[in-house]
């Protein structure tokens, strides 16, 4: 068994190599402004799921995945007939309007997108519908799927939500940690107070100064649209900003936490450099609250947000999920939460499995 | 494949390497265009913003400004509005001339010949048959399926009542189409509408829901769309066989930009060259451009009254209210250079009067209340106000609720409702008093008259007065003797809204635009309505 299992991680380790190697592909083809192909975004979601059965094989978890995504399912099922339930509880329709319909034309729109059925058998039909992937069309973008809809939006906000998602990291961290090692120093209070600013400072505050600073001051950026990958540094900056400074402040806690602990001390002891201790040995042991934090941030961040969407003018899903529910477009508003519930499913998932990774004593 | 192989020999780095210079070579040749505004040329070029995605570019069922926008630009109808110094006309455009008969019940168009589609077919009278067809037919569900329910039997076909379409009163012989209406009416206003256009049934069947999309899509205006990438633009360009005088500028832009903050940096970067709809935050700094740009358009902003519920059940007390605000100090906050109303027929159009309704008059406002019953002993009762939510709405039931507190000592509480929310509230139980606008869908009195009918699905009011509705029914026949069609309207408004008053007309509303100073002649009319082909760039 426990050959298999060495196998399957090797295998997984050089899955994992292969699908690192894909992403970087692709991004670099997104920000040297090239179409990402299709069939790579397939095999790096395909590659991704295979090497991530393959990692849970060989922590032996692949039983508790299914036990999990088994209950996924029940969780995204519970939310849909909620969700289908509360829309019909909301007052107002999706056809009423400021010149009222008359009754004959209102009873035919009705008809066309059998509203004029029960409740209940309107949701037999959607959820059949659902099974089969159809998630209906729009009422106000008339004659457009929703899953055509939700395809072509989330790529915008997947770019963005992606970007600053790595962002955040890249800047959370590092600045986490050199607080964490200067402790209560002067440098410990800048960069705290850059965090605490950080998240308490609005989205569209952030965003405004940044377009005054980069797009009117100095031309460097555009303010707003979505083209080229000039047009994604405003945007993606603006949106991780708030992320990195919560992982800046989650870090520092946890290293300082960590560094009182006795490997630490035994390392020193060895006469291990500082930057060895803190990056190879405390920066690994802290990581755990920052992954549990990962999990939710990765779906809210990549489903999209509204602000940063209206602001820079991003075609995102974001601002749909908040216009559909003023438009009362069921539809929409379903095939959104349907995707935020599995984003969200699904990265805690993920976390979780990535605990093993960072601290194997949680198995 | 490649994972198979990779799962038998581990890491394999040169397996890993072809599969990435696999991608190399089928990714490399496809660079996305990002010379800005699609690699079109600037001074070619018009960009304008649009302030959403527009619903559908189907023009049987659009019903929203940004939809229509584009339609009006890339298709035309069987005639096209003409403004003049004294009001809205019509114009020839797919009909060359037409004529009334039966004192304007039956109308008779003759359609031009020569025409073509954007992909070479001729087009033929009977597209416009089908378009109609399209448009009653209940399968559509289009909204403004009613705009030709004037037609005979159009109603009935619209209800499923009439399977048959023959039934109904249209008919074709050779380029002479014959229209016979219910009742006498100015038909051919109804034509500009886009609803209204013909269409390419073999098309729509052929692409069913996808027929709008670029690459299917096949129109007949002066311009013809190449590109639409949803929630970002649409890029129309020249239709070369465009029947009329073509197009002057090459291509026009339309970027989907919601956020009025975002497109004003645009604009002031130079980025779009036209925004028109303007923040009322904004005015004041905005006015001072000289890209800044007004005209009046066809509509009402008012506030109507549920007639059923007292107070405001009490004609004398809506009067009373009515006396007691002065619009001009809306105006004035609102500082979007409106045109107050007292009348209920928008300022620069036929029938408006501005004699008609109740002026600004404290001292009568207190004796109106006195007739209605309330005294310093007997004080009248606090009322309801309400709105959709929105800055501006806020700012005027404010200060309606601050006058009338001043002028009249009455407790008006405010409370606002999210649009649809509010929708249904008034469906329900209206407050006593509510806010509602009206933009004319054609240029005409009785667009604005027939809401207030008593069988009106847009009477919210519940008020009902058959001497008003036989007024506008009789006064809308009378498309040929304008003298008595103006002495029943003034009939109407005296009614309305100096008798009875059970709306309250507070402004007509001023279109404001930010025009770029590279644009020449760019089309502004009291119907905001823009047809840009002779719009011409610097």
């Amino acid at each position: 068994m426990t050959n298999i299992n060495g196998l399957f991680d090797k295998i997984a380790k050089t899955l994992w190599v292969g699908l690192g190697c894909l992403i970087l592909w692709a991004i670099a083809l997104n920000l040297t402004n090239y179409y990402v192909p299709q069939i790579l975004m397939i095999s790096i979601a395909v590659l991704f799921l295979v090497s991530f059965g393959f990692y849970a094989f060989s922590i032996g978890a692949i039983v508790y995945c299914f036990k999990r995504l088994a209950e996924a399912f029940v969780t995204i099922f519970v939310i849909t007939t909620l969700t289908f339930m509360l829309l019909r509880l909301m007052p107002g329709g999706p056809f009423d309007q400021e010149k009222a319909l008359p009754p004959e034309i209102k009873a035919n729109i009705e008809a066309k997108y059998g509203l004029d059925k029960p409740v209940l058998v309107q949701y037999f039909d959607y959820l059949k519908k659902v099974a089969v992937f159809d998630f209906g069309t729009s009422y106000k973008y008339i004659g457009r799927s929703v899953g055509d809809m939700i395809l072509q939006n989330f790529t915008a906000s997947f770019i963005l939500g992606f970007y600053a998602f790595v962002l955040s990291f890249l800047i959370g961290i590092p600045i986490g940690l050199f607080a964490a090692s200067r402790h209560n120093t002067f440098w410990d209070n800048i960069a705290m107070a850059i965090s605490i600013s950080g998240v308490a400072l609005p989205n569209f505050l952030i965003g405004s100064v940044l377009i005054v600073i980069f797009s009117y001051q100095l031309n460097w950026f555009p303010p707003a649209l979505w083209d080229s990958s000039l047009h994604y540094v405003l945007p993606v900056v603006t949106l991780g900003i708030r992320p990195a400074a919560f992982i800046a402040r989650l870090t520092r806690s946890t290293v300082l936490d960590v560094i009182k602990a006795d490997f630490v001390r035994t390392a020193k002891a060895k006469g291990l450099s500082q930057f060895t201790i803190l990056y190879k040995h405390v920066l690994k042991n802290s990581l755990i609250p920052v992954l549990t934090y990962s999990g939710p941030l990765l779906a809210g961040i990549l489903s999209g947000s509204f602000v940063i969407e209206i602001l820079f003018a991003v075609p995102g899903v974001g601002k749909d999920l908040v216009q559909s529910v003023t438009n009362r477009d069921y539809p929409l508003i379903l095939g959104l939460t349907l995707l935020y519930s599995i984003l969200l499913v699904l990265s805690n998932l993920i976390v979780d499995l990535l605990y093993s990774f960072f601290d194997p004593r949680i198995g | 494949m490649y994972l198979g192989a990779l799962d038998k020999r581990g890491s394999s780095v040169s397996k890993l390497l072809s599969l990435l210079s696999f991608f190399l070579i089928f990714s490399s040749c496809v660079k996305k265009n990002t010379s800005g505004d699609f690699g079109l040329e600037k001074s070619k070029t018009l960009r304008m913003r649009l302030t959403g995605e527009p619903p559908t570019l189907d023009w049987h069922k659009a019903s929203d400004t940004e939809s229509s926008l584009i339609t009006s630009n890339i298709m035309e109808g069987l005639v096209v509005y003409s403004y003049t110094s004294d009001g809205v006309g019509v114009s020839p455009a797919l009909a060359e001339s037409w004529e009334s008969l039966e004192s304007a019940r039956v109308w008779d168009f003759t359609i031009r010949k020569g025409v073509v589609w954007s992909d070479g077919e001729p087009f033929e009278p009977q597209h416009i048959i089908d378009g109609w067809e399209r448009l009653l037919n209940p399968k559509t569900a289009s909204q403004y399926a009613y705009f030709l329910y004037s037609i005979k039997n159009a109603r009935a076909y619209n209800e499923g009542k009439i399977k048959d379409f023959s039934k109904v009163g249209i008919t074709l012989q050779g380029h002479k189409l014959r229209v016979e209406l219910n009742h006498p009416l100015f038909f051919p206003y109804l034509l500009t509408h886009s609803s209204t256009f013909p269409v390419r049934k073999d098309i729509v069947e052929r692409f069913q829901e996808k027929w709008t999309e670029p690459e299917n899509i096949v129109t007949l205006g002066p311009y013809s769309m190449t590109k639409w990438i949803h929630d970002q633009a649409i890029v129309v360009k020249r239709n070369p066989t465009y029947f009329g005088s073509p197009a002057r500028t090459e291509n026009v832009i339309f970027y989907v930009i919601q956020e009025h903050q975002t497109a004003i940096n645009l604009f002031e970067m130079g980025k779009i060259d036209v925004i028109r709809t303007l923040p009322p935050k904004d005015l004041p700094a905005l006015r001072k451009l000289k890209e800044y740009y007004t005209y009046p358009s066809l509509s009402t902003y008012y506030y109507g009254f549920n007639t059923e519920i007292p107070p405001t059940n009490n004609k004398d007390f809506r009067k009373a209210l009515i006396h007691a605000v002065d619009r001009q100090q809306i105006i004035k906050i609102l500082q979007g250079d409106h045109k107050p109303l007292t009348g209920w027929i928008p300022h620069g159009m036929f029938g408006h009067n501005s004699d008609a309704g109740l002026a600004y008059d404290p001292v009568r406002a207190k004796s109106y209340l006195k007739k209605a019953g309330f005294d310093e002993v007997n004080s009248p009762p606090k009322i309801e106000l309400s709105f959709n939510t929105l800055e501006a709405h806020k700012t005027i039931a404010e200060n309606i609720q601050s006058q009338i507190k001043e002028n009249l000592g009455i407790q008006v509480e405010i409370k606002n409702e999210e649009w649809k929310v509010y929708l249904e509230s008034l469906k329900v139980r209206p407050t006593h008093l509510y806010r509602m606008g009206w933009v004319a869908d054609y240029p005409d009195p009785n667009n604005f008259f027939e809401i207030m009918l008593s069988y009106s699905e847009n009477n919210r009011t519940k008020w009902k007065n058959k001497e008003f509705d036989r007024l506008v029914e009789d006064a809308a026949g009378l498309v040929e003797d304008k003298v008595k069609r103006l002495e029943l309207y003034n009939k109407a408004h005296e009614i309305l809204v100096t008798e009875e008053a059970p709306v309250f007309p507070i402004y007509t509303r001023v279109e404001q635009h930010l025009i770029s100073t590279r644009v020449i002649s760019f089309p502004t009319n009291v119907m905001v309505e823009f047809r840009l082909k002779n719009t011409s760039l610097q």
